[in-house]
């Protein structure tokens, strides 16, 4: 879907990029991590032009975008920031309807659209259509900015930072509700984060990036397991990604059948890591898995997994 | 809050009302030519009356700024007491001019004038301490004053009695007055407006706009519209067409042009500080969107500086106004007209004849693109 083909960027003296090849492929998640700095953003405004690469060349859909209009590309891609950027002098159903009118869109339909979005980001449209962006909160406007981002049905979606700006607890109500929507939804998505456990929460694909090169590139695991490039290693600390693997793994996927009599109770959904800190805080060397069948996980799971 | 109120107004309403009985209220002259000398007020009925009236408003301006919670009042009472004063200054001067001396004047004295400034200063410091503007208490008193000479109140008044001598060539000022202030704001805003659009991504152009607009404004103006005399001339007798459309080395031309180069500065300012007003990243939001250079700026840079442009825009109208008086120096017309007529025969009516308008008009610009400002939406 997306490709990027030996692509560069220098300012001047400072390389911003040098030399980056890979694609994503249709429908899948991929996250750029990188500290700040290491040219993920560069990369990320390439692929709607607001960046025009100095050397190599971007391909969307196997078609370079140097030779498509940047405005007609800009309105085919839905494009998140971390600052939201609604206009302020728009009302939420306007900013959500820029690009379906910039499309030319007749007004029933985007007035449908409108609402069909805003009732999917978690928004009541009739309490939310009319607001502007000044009464709302910071994970509200970012809603809203995901909302206008998806109004033209984009096959693509680039987000920059998109939750950085705000508090642990929203950012992770709206991971969750980014997940949901990629998997109803199967969309490209191409999101830039400097947050390794943003990174894990939401990726099918990782690609790492440092001082402009990519240094890593694939699924989660592969990226942050055992076979994990020295670069990558260097930059994430050896407990963080110790951890950080340990999250990317669901706890059930490891359980063992039968009853843990004593063992605390790790909630539905918990991963490796979870499970780890439950033994830690109770100090026991198991713990029972919730749901119908009798299931627990042994210390020595945790301690084999891959 | 109160304290503010009596400390601030008392001085005022005292200095009203003592100020004409100490400087004088009204003056006579034999004729327009002669300085006048202070009459006493004449000792009629009506007269009475008004300046009795005109001292219970100024009483009830001091009562109110002592009393708590008046909204308004004092701006009311201030107001009364310049209407109460201006009909005692037509009723006394009828009565003042003597029997069968038609060449005779009769004006306010200084003590009138006074006593008329410090009350629209108070009604001014009453309107700010309540937090308001002083627009429409001012305005009232305009409207009023009007309505007195309408009545034939102030017939005897050597002002208005010059007006309306003078009514076919004042009318003609004033139109053109606002032919030339207005075409200069237009020329300028012409000149300024796709000049600050181009600056937005050039730097050069900005810094090469704004300093021909700021070199030319340490130019005299007087020798400003001289200097441009001489060219425009020149193109006017090379090309016949643009002679017969009005264009010429006097006239208007080089006032409209000259009075325009004046307004560059504010308005390029101005206009360049209103585009650049939305954030870098809400414009970069607006391009990731797919908007095209023209739909940013009339969709997101013109709307968020909307209010900082029409700022500018208000301060290069009044500037324009006051400016357009020059234009008589080189034939351009306007009021400027009268006033420099004034200033030649030492008349200090007919002077006055041709500022109140300029300041009427400077006054109506300034509220009419405030009131438009608060027309815009605002972004919360």
């Amino acid at each position: 879907m997306i490709r990027f083909e030996d692509v560069s960027q220098r300012y001047g003296e400072v390389q911003a990029v040098r030399g980056v090849t890979f694609g994503v492929p249709s429908g899948v998640l991929c996250v750029l991590l990188g500290e700040s700095g290491s040219g993920k953003s560069t990369l990320l405004r390439m692929v709607n032009r607001l960046i025009e690469p100095s050397g190599g060349r971007v391909l969307l859909q196997g078609q370079d975008v140097a030779g498509i209009d940047p405005q007609i590309l800009r309105r085919g891609i839905g494009y998140v920031i971390q600052s939201v950027g609604l206009f302020p002098h728009r009302s939420v159903a306007e900013n959500v309807a820029t690009v379906p009118r910039l499309l030319g869109w007749d007004a029933a339909r985007i007035a449908a659209r409108v609402d069909k979005l805003l009732a999917m980001v978690g928004l009541e449209p009739g309490e939310y259509r009319a607001r502007r962006p000044a009464t709302l909160s910071g994970g509200q406007a970012q809603r809203v900015g995901l909302a206008r981002a998806l109004a033209a049905d984009p096959p693509v979606l680039l987000m920059d930072e998109p939750f950085s700006a705000l508090d642990p607890a929203t950012r992770r109500g709206l991971q969750a509700e980014l997940r949901r929507i990629h998997a109803n939804m199967g969309k490209t998505i191409l999101l830039v984060t400097h947050d390794v456990e943003e990174a894990l929460a939401l990726a099918d694909r990782i690609a790492v990036m440092e001082a402009g090169r990519l240094v890593a590139e694939g699924p989660p695991l592969a990226v942050l397991g055992w076979e994990t490039p020295a670069s990558v290693r260097r930059m994430l600390g050896a407990e963080t990604l110790a951890f950080h693997r340990l999250s990317a793994l669901r706890a059930e996927d490891f359980a063992l059948p039968g009853f843990a009599p004593g063992a605390p109770l790790l909630a539905a959904g918990g991963t490796m890591r979870d499970a780890l800190l439950l033994m830690l805080t109770h100090g026991t060397d198991r713990a029972a898995l919730a749901g119908e069948a009798a299931r627990h996980l042994p210390l020595s799971a945790i301690l084999a997994a891959p | 809050m109160r304290r503010a109120h009596a400390l601030a107004l008392t001085p005022l309403a005292l200095m009203a009302m003592l100020a004409p009985w100490w400087l004088g209220w009204i003056a006579v002259a034999p004729n327009r030519l002669l300085s006048p000398r202070l009459a006493a007020l004449p000792d009629t009925e009506p007269v009475t009356l008004a300046w009795a009236a005109f001292h219970v408003a100024c009483l009830a301006l001091l009562l109110a700024a002592w009393l708590p919670h008046r909204r308004r009042f004092e701006e009311v009472a201030a107001v009364a007491a310049m209407l109460a004063l201006v009909a005692t200054l037509g009723l006394g001067a009828s009565a003042a001019l003597p029997e069968g001396a038609p060449l005779a004047r009769a004006a306010p004295a200084a003590g009138a004038w006074v006593a008329l400034l410090v009350l629209a200063l108070a009604t001014a410091v009453a309107a700010t301490l309540r937090g308001g503007t002083p627009t429409i208490p001012l305005l009232a008193a305009v409207v009023g004053t009007g309505l007195l000479g309408w009545a034939g109140l102030l017939d005897s008044l050597s002002l208005v009695r010059e007006a309306t001598g003078r009514a076919a060539e004042l009318r003609a000022a004033l139109g053109g007055h606002l032919f030339l202030s207005t075409s200069a704001l237009l020329l300028a805003l012409v000149v300024a407006l796709p000049l600050s659009v181009l600056a937005l991504a050039r730097p050069g152009v900005e810094a090469g706009f704004l300093g021909a607009a700021s070199g030319v404004q340490v130019i005299p103006s007087i020798a400003l519209f001289g200097l441009l005399i001489a060219p425009l001339a020149a193109l006017a007798s090379s090309f016949p067409a643009l002679r017969e459309m009005g264009l010429g080395g006097i006239g208007p031309a080089p006032a409209v042009i000259g009075i325009a180069a004046y307004l560059l500065l504010p308005l390029g300012r101005g206009l360049l500080a209103g585009l650049r007003v939305a954030p870098a990243d809400l414009l970069e939001a607006a391009r990731g969107q797919g908007l095209s250079p023209r739909q940013v700026l009339w969709g997101v840079r013109v709307p968020l500086g909307a209010g900082v442009m029409l700022g500018a825009l208000r301060l290069a109208a009044v500037q324009a106004v006051g400016l357009a008086t020059l234009a008589a120096l080189v034939g351009g017309g306007g009021l400027g007209t009268i006033v420099f007529q004034g200033v030649g025969q030492l008349a200090s009516d007919l002077i006055l004849l041709g500022v109140l308008p300029i300041l009427a008009l400077s006054l109506a610009a300034d509220a009419a693109l405030a009131a438009l400002s608060r027309l815009l939406p605002s972004a919360a």
